[in-house]
């Protein structure tokens, strides 16, 4: 009997994983399906639809897409860059250094947590355009940059690092940056890899507040780009449309299905789910 | 040259008193021990000197030189720790030369210790390897390594072989004792065993809720207990302390009242194995457990309310259930003041006889 039901368990969470699973596959291939199909077959279905790549080469031309992927990767470079410098060294101070109101300052930290980006829209436009920086990729990053989230997956990593380590470097004379760079750094690899899937896969796919703070091709990212070119005004083509989907997306589900396992595993080592 | 020496070390953590007034030297080129229960300090005295914890009052020299407020760094030392602190992502190499880089050592100089180092500790095939792919003893020698690499004089040791099984600890145990005395190292190891410090110490100190016991050669420690604590916690098995009552003091013949129109308490230390079981004299003991141990065998008797354990040579025919009589020598008796546990110098040779 207790067989049975776990083998009912069972059976039901399988195919909820597959429910939800397809779910989730839909659109991907509806996107694939499309661009590459000509126009005609966007919309309706037959096996042996001729196949063509005019779609995406007309989609590269229509739009600036070398130069929004550019920016994009320079973007994603930049905030993960300066949220693996800031996270680091926040999360080294929490995980290891007593200091006054520590704990008051960390808890201000975990609040940032629970305040949506999109709250402080207006806020933060304010912000950057007093900054000078309106319509920059810096201006896209720099409210990112300090992440609330990176610190405390950071300050949680490095508080399991055994305290003996730290203290055989400390008789070996290796300094307090020493022993972050040498020791503690090293130790949280898998907590890195995995944070830096998170940033650049949010950051890559992040869209409102790019939308607001970009007005030009020299700073726009793959996404404001994608919704300009894809927006009704500029008559809808599905085909290009979703030419111009795919090669938006396709060098992050190419990573994903090339490094799945090792993503996999830093999650569960870094202990995110 | 590099001899140790703490004064008045105290150490407190807010209102809790981990170490009181502790007073000892180490000479040059000594193996001293320090031993207790857990908890007893010996471990926070070994980080004193190590420098890793403050001192709340006293120094610490090492060397003829005041290092109480130096840090670790600057006091000449290398520590092994307990669970080895190997850098898992470092190889066998790398993690003995952390140190050395973190120094600044010349990269020839660095190869020629490692090699050294690795060849003395049968490490030299291994040296590529990451820790997690070698046995316990193997990364136990990694962290003994570290410290000969660093080649200072004084070697501070937290309970190193305490994650070994029973037999690699008393190889590994031999091997440290025999590098130290080669590398002529002031070595101060920490333990809660009392054979390992028995079998390596030049000296042994027993440390008790944060005060010394006692500071001597294992030897001292053995046949002069200077509390009854020392007696019950060195020797294997322990000393029995017995309160003098009627049934063994009426049972020893050859044990005539001593401190007779005394007032004081006192304890009566005896030895299991310098009790025999004798014919027809001798306290009266009822066997409640037996346990044989090959080279020998422990008997555990009843007289009245205490429990006495005597050891005899390989098997006998002794059983549960069986009544015995227990005997002893006058000059195996240990007595200690009942109120504080400290030793009655000469009083039992002297009333005894």
């Amino acid at each position: 009997m207790k067989l049975l039901e776990i083998g009912i368990g069972k059976t039901a969470e399988t195919l909820g994983a597959w429910m939800l699973g397809l779910l989730w596959l839909l659109p991907v291939v509806f996107a694939f399906w499309s661009a590459f199909h000509p126009a005609e077959y966007s919309t309706n279905f037959e096996l042996f639809a001729p196949l063509t790549t005019d779609n995406f080469v007309r989609a590269w031309s229509y739009a600036p897409f070398p130069r929004y992927l550019l920016n994009t990767f320079i973007l994603v470079t930049l905030i993960l860059a300066a949220q693996f410098v800031l996270c680091t060294l926040a999360a080294y101070g929490f995980a290891r250094f007593e200091f006054f109101g520590k704990n008051v300052i960390f808890a201000l930290v975990l609040l940032q947590l629970m305040i949506m980006p999109e709250i402080l829209l207006v806020e933060n436009y304010r912000t950057i355009s007093k900054m000078g920086l309106l319509d920059t990729i810096p201006a896209i990053g720099l409210p990112y940059m300090a992440s609330a989230f990176g610190i405390f997956l950071l300050r949680q990593s490095f508080k399991t690092i055994p305290k003996e380590l730290v203290e055989a470097a400390q008789v070996e004379g290796v300094s307090a940056v020493g022993i972050l760079w040498k020791v503690y750094v090293p130790l949280s690899r898998s907590t890195y890899i995995a944070y830096g899937l998170v940033s650049v896969s949010y950051h890559w796919n992040n869209f409102l507040w790019p939308l607001v703070i970009t007005s030009s091709v020299n700073s726009r990212p793959l996404t404001v780009g994608l919704a300009i070119f894809g927006a009704p005004e500029s008559g809808v083509d599905w085909s290009i449309i979703t030419a111009a989907t795919v090669m938006t997306m396709a060098p992050l589900l190419l990573a994903f299905i090339l490094f799945q396992r090792q993503f996999v595993q830093s999650f569960m080592h870094s202990g995110i789910k | 040259m590099s001899k140790i020496i703490l004064n008045d070390v105290c150490k407190s953590w807010g209102k809790i008193e981990a170490l009181n007034n502790i007073n000892f030297e180490c000479e040059n080129g000594e193996l001293l021990v320090l031993l207790g229960p857990s908890g007893c300090g010996k471990s926070t005295t070994l980080r004193l000197i190590a420098g890793l914890e403050t001192l709340t009052s006293g120094t610490v020299e090492i060397g003829d030189r005041d290092v109480s407020n130096l840090p670790p760094v600057k006091r000449n030392i290398s520590m092994v720790f307990q669970n080895y602190a190997l850098f898992p992502h470092l190889n066998v190499g790398e993690n003995i030369l952390f140190g050395l880089k973190a120094r600044k050592v010349p990269k020839n100089e660095q190869k020629k210790r490692l090699e050294n180092a690795a060849t003395l500790l049968g490490l030299a095939d291994f040296i590529d390897r990451k820790p997690a792919q070698l046995s316990g003893g193997q990364r136990q020698r990694i962290a003994l390594g570290r410290a000969i690499v660093a080649q200072v004089s004084v070697c501070l040791m937290d309970e190193p072989l305490s994650n070994l099984d029973a037999k690699l600890r008393q190889e590994m145990r031999q091997e440290i004792r025999s590098l130290q005395q080669r590398l002529k190292m002031t070595m101060i190891y920490v333990t809660h065993d009392q054979v390992e410090a028995m079998t390596i110490a030049d000296k042994i100190i027993l440390m008790k809720e944060g005060c010394i016991e006692q500071h001597g050669t294992p030897e001292d420690l053995y046949d002069r207990p200077a509390t009854a604590f020392t007696g019950s916690f060195i020797g294997n098995p322990p000393m029995n302390i017995l309160t003098p009552d009627d049934l063994i003091l009426d049972g020893l013949p050859s044990f005539p009242t001593p401190l007779a129109g005394s007032t004081i308490r006192y304890l009566l230390g005896i030895r299991p194995e310098n009790i025999e079981i004798s014919g027809e004299s001798g306290i009266e003991g009822l066997v409640v457990a037996i346990e044989y141990l090959g080279a020998d065998t422990l008997i555990v008797c009843r007289s009245g309310e205490q429990l006495i354990t005597l050891t005899v040579k390989g098997k006998t025919g002794v059983s549960v259930g069986d009544h015995l009589r227990l005997n002893w020598k006058p000059e195996h008796i240990h007595l200690f003041n009942g109120e504080d546990g400290r030793r009655i110098e000469g009083l039992a040779g002297g009333l005894i006889s």
